[in-house]
């Protein structure tokens, strides 16, 4: 039998092809019913979010804040930590959500599966990172409302600081989950862990301030010259100087940070879709979409 | 055919050798050391994220007054109060987490039903692959110790407090284990978001003063952090590292009493647990579901 009439045979008349956004739904569906079949897991996430919260609480209260303040983040650790746990996070999710899951997907061998069919491969992986933004953006108001509602922590939440913490919020993902892209397709091919995303975080967590001052690196110029290569750097610099000293879009600091964040996102997100691309390509050359 | 037919039909005419526990788990151990050692990248990785870990407190010790520290009976020092804190709270972390983990990864790859067919026992089987995740974790738990010393960390070590140490870690290890095998038994029947575990990642951190004293905490929720071993460990490890205090401290002596009585209370409760939820999971068939 030929090839031609093999194919013609098994063709369908009408193949089964969904609209991209019907396709996305039904990603994201899939995904967050997996999810709620773990709920156990779900509430320990939960609660591991709030006992991290509480955890800072209780460091603050050995922080000196005459110390705290010379550093020009004001008296009160809480606050300054809070937004440095609240949005790691949520970095931590932009990094990370698509390789794993793409890790779980080849482990299952459901890849192999998905890619046969005729789902939209961009889709299937945006699609994928929604549910990680989805889960993370509940734990981040659930800590600001622990840390605001329970712990007493006060922000300068105008109208102008907010506008200016959700234009870095937005530039801090699309930075971030440039480089989880970047991971996700290193992943693809190397099977084992997300290395990338592993290395970032952890640099991320040490180097970008998260519970620190970033003027303490000051004595170290090499790690401070390092600190500044990560958007996440310039995104909680902005986030703080918004939510804690009330800055607005006119603040030259924030501005610098938008315009820094800005540069990060137009070169990192192409690099990310590159790699994401060649990662797929590559699996399917190799017909490895199914091995780990 | 009748069953005594079936089995002198299946039955080996020469039986196998018996294999010593000690040979079976050092043959657990080497299995995991070729898998852990064939990723080592992950292992460089692994390690620059436990360091970065303590690093960071180096500058968080810059802001910080030891008032509390001084107040609890240790001495000003922020910075070795915490890389001890860090370095043994991972350590325990990694191992307890890395067995329930292990139990998922052979559920997965479904080898744990194989292992488990075979003369091997759940005690050995639970033996053999909590033995490899603490030997990973001392080599964690040392290299955070001495970045902590690179750092400006000071341990006040004579040959009294160093054979205290050592008691302690000893006993922080057997107490562990206990742990572990009472997580390794809630995810055999869980199969995801082992409670066991996130107890002690999550409520260690908060309630067992791993960054802060627990005079600290309000007197309503410092008695949370009694039912957890690492409370007792971490407060007579820092008094033999921190003060110099060794076996003849009250204080001392008492921290290791009380992980003796949990482990001997706890120990055979967690080996019930499991094999609970072990011959559950037989008889429903689900060792190797995941």
């Amino acid at each position: 039998m030929k090839q031609a009439e093999l194919v013609r045979i098994l063709e369908e008349d009408k193949p089964h092809v969904k609209l991209p956004l019907r396709q996305f739904y039904g990603v994201v569906w899939s995904s967050i019913k997996m999810m709620f079949a773990y709920k156990s897991w779900m509430i320990m996430d939960l609660l591991s979010t709030f006992a991290s919260v509480v955890m800072y609480y209780f460091v603050g209260l050995q922080v000196n804040p005459l110390i705290l303040s010379e550093s020009g983040w004001g008296t009160s650790y809480l606050a300054f930590s809070l937004v440095g746990v609240a949005t790691s996070n949520y970095l931590w999710s932009c990094l990370v959500r698509l390789s794993h899951s793409i890790q779980h997907e080849i482990r299952g061998g459901t890849l192999e599966t998905i890619a046969v069919t005729p789902v939209n491969m961009l889709t299937f992986f945006i699609g994928q990172t929604v549910r990680g933004y989805l889960v993370s953006l509940i734990l981040l108001v659930g800590i600001f409302v622990v840390g605001i509602g329970g712990l007493g922590v006060h922000f300068q939440m105008t109208s102008a600081s907010l506008m200016a913490t959700l234009l870095l919020f937005i530039l801090m993902l699309i930075s971030n989950q440039a480089l989880g892209l970047i991971a996700a397709g290193i992943v693809m091919v190397h099977k084992r862990g997300d290395p990338i995303a592993f290395l970032v975080a952890s640099m991320n967590e040490f180097l970008a301030g998260v519970l620190y001052p970033l003027e303490m690196l000051s004595a170290f110029p090499l790690l401070q010259a390092v600190s500044m290569m990560f958007p996440y750097t310039y995104a909680l610099d902005g986030m703080r100087r918004a939510l804690i000293l009330g800055a607005s879009l006119a603040d030259a600091g924030v501005l610098t940070d938008i315009l820094v964040l800005s540069g990060f996102s137009a070169l990192l997100a192409p690099v990310g879709f590159v790699v994401l691309n060649w990662g797929y390509r590559t699996i399917r050359e190799n017909g490895s979409t199914s091995s780990y | 055919m009748k069953l005594e037919e079936i089995i002198e039909f299946l039955g080996e005419r020469v039986p196998r050798l018996e294999v010593g526990v000690l040979e079976k788990v050092r043959a657990f151990v080497i299995r995991d050391f070729k898998t852990w050692w064939t990723y080592r990248l992950w292992v460089l990785l692994d390690i620059t994220g436990a360091l970065t870990s303590v690093a960071t407190y180096y500058f968080v010790s810059r802001i910080v007054t030891p008032t509390a520290l001084v107040n609890a009976g240790y001495t000003a020092d922020f910075l070795t109060f915490t890389v001890i804190g860090i370095s043994f709270q991972h350590y325990v972390w990694s191992s307890v987490s890395g067995l329930s983990e292990a139990i998922r990864d052979e559920q997965y790859d479904g080898t744990m039903e194989t292992i488990l067919s075979s003369r091997t026992s759940f005690r050995v089987f639970l033996l053999g692959e909590s033995v490899f995740r603490f030997l990973v974790g001392s080599y964690f738990l040392i290299a955070s110790l001495v970045m902590g010393l690179i750092i400006g960390a000071k341990f006040n070590l004579t040959l009294g407090s160093a054979l205290a140490t050592a008691i302690l870690t000893v006993l922080l290890i057997a107490s562990h284990m206990v742990v572990g095998v009472l997580g390794a038994g809630a995810i055999l029947k869980l199969k995801q978001g082992d409670p066991i575990v996130w107890a002690f990642t999550w409520l260690t951190q908060l309630f067992s003063g791993v960054l802060y004293p627990l005079g600290l905490l309000p007197e309503y929720l410092q008695w949370v952090g009694a039912v957890f071993p690492l409370t007792f460990s971490l407060d007579g490890l820092r008094r033999c590292l921190m003060n110099g205090e060794d076996l003849t401290s009250i204080a001392i002596l008492g921290d290791a009493a009380k992980l003796v009585v949990f482990i001997v209370v706890m120990l055979p409760v967690s080996l019930w647990v499991f094999k609970v939820a072990y011959d559950s999971t037989r008889r429903e068939g689900a060792l190797g579901q995941y």
